[in-house]
């Protein structure tokens, strides 16, 4: 594996010579919140941001997009036809991302790319998009990520690894992809990688043990599924939901959505938006009945999907990257470290 | 509501309300007179105007 | 344990104790610094739980709608304003309800708290007026009448309009000059301006809805921008959209918003939807001389007619 060394005073222009082949997204701040969004000629990525509040999901899969159109216009031969909306999927580099965010993207992959069915809006996006991390030397207190296969400083789904080393960033090469970004960048200073590595490593060690707060999740494999489903707790943990969507929003892990059909004049377009499972119109069937009418069963089946379905289904770890988002933005705090937890130590009332 | 359209952005005389019976044909005419008036008077409206782009 | 918690606790244990209600609703600690989380204690043992500082700016009239069981209440003056127009609008009867009133004198914006700090808070706590806010790198010491919510600075009604007993006693009410200052600030500017606005107030809008399900006023059991037949607003991020739901959501608030501050402080996005709401409360004082939720024997603003009401928008 090579290490690259990039001198602070060189980034811009870097990030200037990669704006001719790449679109750039990064995070910046704007009216106090950091965001990831697309970055004009004259903006840069914040490297010093704090957590976006809504994950850089949205990059690839956006919270509204188009995916078919139509034409209702009866005098043109394939009226009423739904052809897939053409898009721009020239390359693009996303800025900065961190590495739990990163993993949450190969999780959502899990979903999008499959051998049965790909997502073409997905796949495409995905394929076009070079992914250049940066390690997180700092954890908020919300981080919880070593605990659930990522953290700090991990790799997974990343192709260039950025560790700011005050003066300089060390940008540790993991991908073809990711060294012809640094191609184009200009970015090309090799450094002796024996001595990099081993800086590098101490950096993620010392990461690493900043992280306070973990969760276990080494037992939930082997629940039964039922006993979890009819734990005593549930109601208890529901109480205060309000049944918003802020967790699945801000969530870089949720992946469901919804689809609309919206019209103006002939033009007919067939959208998906992100949905949430705390939504009751989540389940609500045309019969008028609702699977999950009651809002324990929703906030059970966001607990359930994320550390016991998912585990089950794809037998790669729980549906959550530990980024703390939820934790943070809950409004009345409901916290998946606490439920994990619980779910994890539960063992049923034998008695009964 | 005419107010908080207002406060939001949108011209006060593009609302207007009215009491009118059944009976009263005259007013009715005068009303919708005035009113297409007012709005006449407002450059077209693009607020409130989805466009799906 | 500050003494508000302490009466609080025993204020509670006693009610169950004797079996005046079935279950007592406040706040417990949150997992989090600054946060805190709605629940309901059935037994003795759960009030031990129970806590009350500056960051329960969430309102409990939420929790209460029509809730079958006696319950107990702890209610700051918004709450207890918001459990008025519970009764008014019949959610919730009075008979059902022992109110355990808390005199207020604001709740914190964590987020302007936050902001003080370069790093995450790690710690908060309280001792009378002032806080004690420690992070990773710094400790402050800082007055809590600096970090109010902006719906605190403005509260008129700290102390409950509505109670059975009280946890602490009253407090004096605040001397506002200008009570409107935020809304005659938005009426000034000129009708593009507005409009550009609340534009740019809504960019970041997620439409997560924490705002409405935050709300005590939002107890309808389907929401106009969750009905699919027949579909009354888009459900995606269409800026119109987007500001149909606000707008309309700020309606039907109209003459019942007590300004608890509940949809800011649980908006994700930080977005001060106050600024719909706060136009419709300026309004009915200034129209109708109406503040809502204080009192249970009048009938909601938009709910009555007087023929001294004003009519001159009507031709």
């Amino acid at each position: 594996m090579k290490v690259i060394k990039i001198n602070k005073k060189d980034w811009e222009n870097g990030i200037n010579q990669s704006k001719k082949e790449y679109q750039l997204f990064g995070p910046v701040k704007e009216k106090d919140n950091y965001i990831f969004k697309k970055l004009q000629l004259d903006e840069y990525p914040d490297m010093e941001h704090k957590d976006t509040l809504v994950s850089p999901k949205s990059i690839l899969f956006p919270q509204t997009e188009k995916i078919l159109q139509t034409n209702l216009d009866e005098s043109i031969d394939d009226h009423h036809i739904m052809k897939q909306v053409k898009k721009d999927y020239s390359k693009r580099a996303v800025i900065s991302i961190k590495p739990y965010d990163a993993k949450a993207i190969q999780i959502l992959n899990l979903n999008f790319d499959t051998d049965e069915y790909k997502d073409p809006y997905w796949c495409e996006a995905y394929k076009a998009t070079t992914f250049i991390g940066l390690a997180v030397n700092n954890p908020s207190v919300f981080d919880f990520s070593s605990s659930t296969n990522t953290g700090p400083f991990a790799e997974q789904g990343l192709d260039v690894l950025l560790i700011d080393c005050s003066k300089e960033y060390l940008a540790k090469v993991l991908t073809d992809k990711g060294q012809a970004f640094l191609d184009v960048a200009g970015f090309n200073q090799e450094t002796d990688n024996k001595k990099a590595i081993e800086i590098i490593n101490n950096m993620k060690k010392k990461a690493e043990n900043a992280i306070s707060s973990q969760i276990s999740t080494q037992n939930l494999k082997d629940k039964n599924t039922l006993d979890l489903y009819e734990a005593p707790f549930w109601d208890d943990i529901a109480f205060s939901c309000i049944n918003c969507g802020t967790c699945s929003f801000v969530c870089p892990t949720c992946w469901c959505f919804d689809i609309q059909d919206e019209t103006k004049g002939n033009l007919s377009y067939r959208i998906r938006n992100w949905d949430t499972c705390m939504s009751p119109l989540f389940t609500l069937h045309a019969s008028g009945h609702n699977p999950r009418g009651e809002k324990t069963m929703r906030v059970r089946q966001r607990f359930m999907h994320k550390l016991k379905y998912f585990l089950d289904k794809y037998d790669n770890g729980i549906m959550c990257v530990g980024c703390g988002r939820c934790v943070k933005l809950c409004p009345v705090n409901i916290d998946i470290r606490k439920v994990c937890n619980l779910m994890n130590s539960h063992e049923p009332d034998t008695d009964n | 509501m005419g107010n908080l359209l207002e406060h939001m952005g949108i011209e006060k005389q593009r609302l207007h309300f009215s009491w009118i019976s059944s009976a009263e044909a005259t007013k009715f005419v005068n009303v919708a007179k005035e009113v297409t008036n007012a709005v006449r008077a407002l450059e077209p409206n693009n607020k409130f105007v989805k466009t799906l782009d | 344990m500050n003494k508000l918690t302490q009466n609080i606790r025993e204020l509670s244990s006693n009610l169950l104790k004797n079996n005046k209600v079935d279950m007592v609703i406040g706040f417990k600690k949150g997992t989090i610094p600054m946060a805190v989380s709605p629940m309901a204690a059935h037994n003795i043992e759960q009030t031990k739980e129970f806590i009350w500082d500056s960051n329960c700016g969430i309102n409990l009239a939420n929790f209460i709608s029509d809730k079958k069981e006696k319950i107990g209440i702890i209610a700051k003056g918004c709450d207890s304003r918001n459990i008025v127009t519970h009764i008014t609008e019949n959610k919730i009867s009075r008979d059902k309800l022992h109110i355990i009133g808390v005199p207020c004198t604001g709740m914190i914006d964590k987020i302007k708290l936050q902001s003080n700090f370069n790093d995450d808070i790690t710690d908060y706590s309280e001792n009378g007026e002032d806080i004690i806010v420690k992070s990773g790198l710094i400790e402050k010491n800082l007055k809590k009448s600096d970090y109010l919510k902006s719906n605190c600075k403005t509260c008129m009604h700290r102390n409950p309009v509505i109670y059975d007993e009280l946890a602490a006693e009253l407090v004096q009410e605040q001397k506002i000059e200008d009570q409107f200052a935020d809304v005659k600030k938005i009426e000034s500017l000129s009708i593009e301006d507005k409009w550009n606005y609340f534009d740019n107030l809504l960019k970041d809008c997620i439409r997560c809805y924490a705002c409405k399900n935050a709300c005590p006023l939002c107890y309808c059991p389907s929401c106009f921008v969750n009905e699919s037949n027949p579909q009354w607003v888009g459900k995606g991020q269409d800026k119109t959209d987007i500001k149909t739901f606000h707008f309309l959501r700020a309606y039907h608030c109209a003459g019942r918003c007590t300004d608890c501050g509940a949809c800011v402080q649980a908006c994700p996005m930080n977005i001060n939807v106050r600024d719909f709401t706060r136009k419709l409360i300026k309004d009915s004082y200034e129209i109708y001389g109406w503040e809502a939720g204080l009192d249970i024997t009048k009938r909601p603003l938009l709910d009555t007619f007087s023929l001294k009401d004003d009519d001159s928008f009507i031709k």
